[in-house]
């Protein structure tokens, strides 16, 4: 299983004091030289060893993502999506 | 146990976004259960809250926190100095907690963060059911268990009406008619013939409709009474 959510509101920022929500919500144009922060919560008993497999074969993938080894996805709780989020991370990958 | 169900985050914004310091209050007791208002609760609507402010670009200290009843003083009163630094409390605790912190902490107000539904059972995980009416002269001893107050839709003492239908209500082919469930749990029971008995028309006065309720146990009130009037006189000396 492997489920992406994205950052409610990652444009925010950018965005004046003033703007109504439903302007916010429009998807802003995406930078070419952008890159996301992904926070990867990965089960310890297949996707991390996947990751640890694809690190052992010498795969490579982009370095804004950080994974994080959970003794099981079903120890993930909402609040971690949520706090992920509000570091201001881009998307949060569960893997498990 | 009191079930209730979180009020939509529009709604908490709606009450909340002219404040800039707001405590999330939960309650660990029977709104936690049902996963509406526990301490798990409150972070997530305290974090859902601090990321709409974000959104909004508005500048707010949105904290969390939770006692193991609010429906009791001497859970909540210790974090007293907590809310003092507040602007408002979202307690997302049942109707009950927030009446009674309302009352016990000055004058900052406290809102409700859930919507109190009804006195529920859980027969499983996930689901959760209203079984009791709690209007104070209960008849589950004539009714095979099954309350006819609050799971009959029209609460008739002497039913069934004529919508029972296949052991389904009128108003619903997904609610069980509940005086059909009476009538067979007590033939189950051999109790059958109880219901031959017509009941009275229901004194409503022990329900709401007699104005708020209160019981008090005498000598334990009394008891209390005197050991806050000696921790009194004692500090006086």
């Amino acid at each position: 299983m492997a489920t992406v959510a994205e950052a409610p509101g990652k444009e925010a920022a950018s965005m004046p004091v003033s703007t109504p929500i439903s302007t916010i919500e429009k998807p802003n144009e995406v930078p070419t030289n952008w890159q996301p922060n992904i926070i990867a919560f990965a089960c310890h008993y297949c996707a991390f060893a996947a990751a640890d497999l694809a690190g052992v074969m010498r795969l490579t993938y982009p370095t804004g993502i950080k994974v994080i080894r959970m003794p099981c996805t079903g120890k993930l709780d909402h609040i971690y999506v949520l706090r992920a989020f509000e570091k201001g991370v881009d998307g949060v990958f569960v893997a498990g | 146990m009191i079930v209730g169900q979180q009020k939509p985050i529009e709604e908490l914004w709606g009450m909340l976004k002219d404040f800039k310091k707001i405590m999330v209050f939960g309650c660990n007791t029977c709104v936690a259960v049902c996963h509406a208002g526990g301490a798990k609760e409150a972070e997530i609507t305290a974090s859902l809250l601090r990321i709409r402010a974000a959104e909004e670009g508005v500048e707010m200290n949105i904290e969390h926190g939770a006692c193991e009843r609010q429906c009791e003083p001497e859970f909540f009163m210790p974090s007293i100095e907590k809310f003092k630094a507040q602007d408002v409390i979202l307690s997302t605790a049942c109707g009950v907690g927030v009446n009674l912190m309302s009352s016990q902490i000055g004058d900052m107000p406290v809102y409700p963060g859930l919507n109190t539904s009804f006195y529920g059972a859980v027969p499983q995980a996930g689901v959760f059911t209203e079984v009791c009416g709690g209007c104070g002269n209960c008849v589950l001893h004539l009714t095979g268990g099954i309350c006819p107050i609050v799971r009959c839709s029209k609460s008739l003492l002497n039913g069934p009406c004529g919508g029972t239908n296949n052991g389904k209500c009128e108003i619903s082919s997904e609610v069980d008619c509940a005086w059909y469930l009476i009538v067979e749990r007590m033939k189950k029971l051999g109790t059958l013939e109880k219901l031959f008995e017509i009941q009275p028309p229901k004194n409503w006065g022990t329900a709401t409709a007699g104005g708020p309720r209160k019981i008090v146990i005498e000598h334990i009130a009394e008891l209390e009474e005197k050991e806050e009037n000696k921790a009194t006189v004692e500090v006086k000396k």
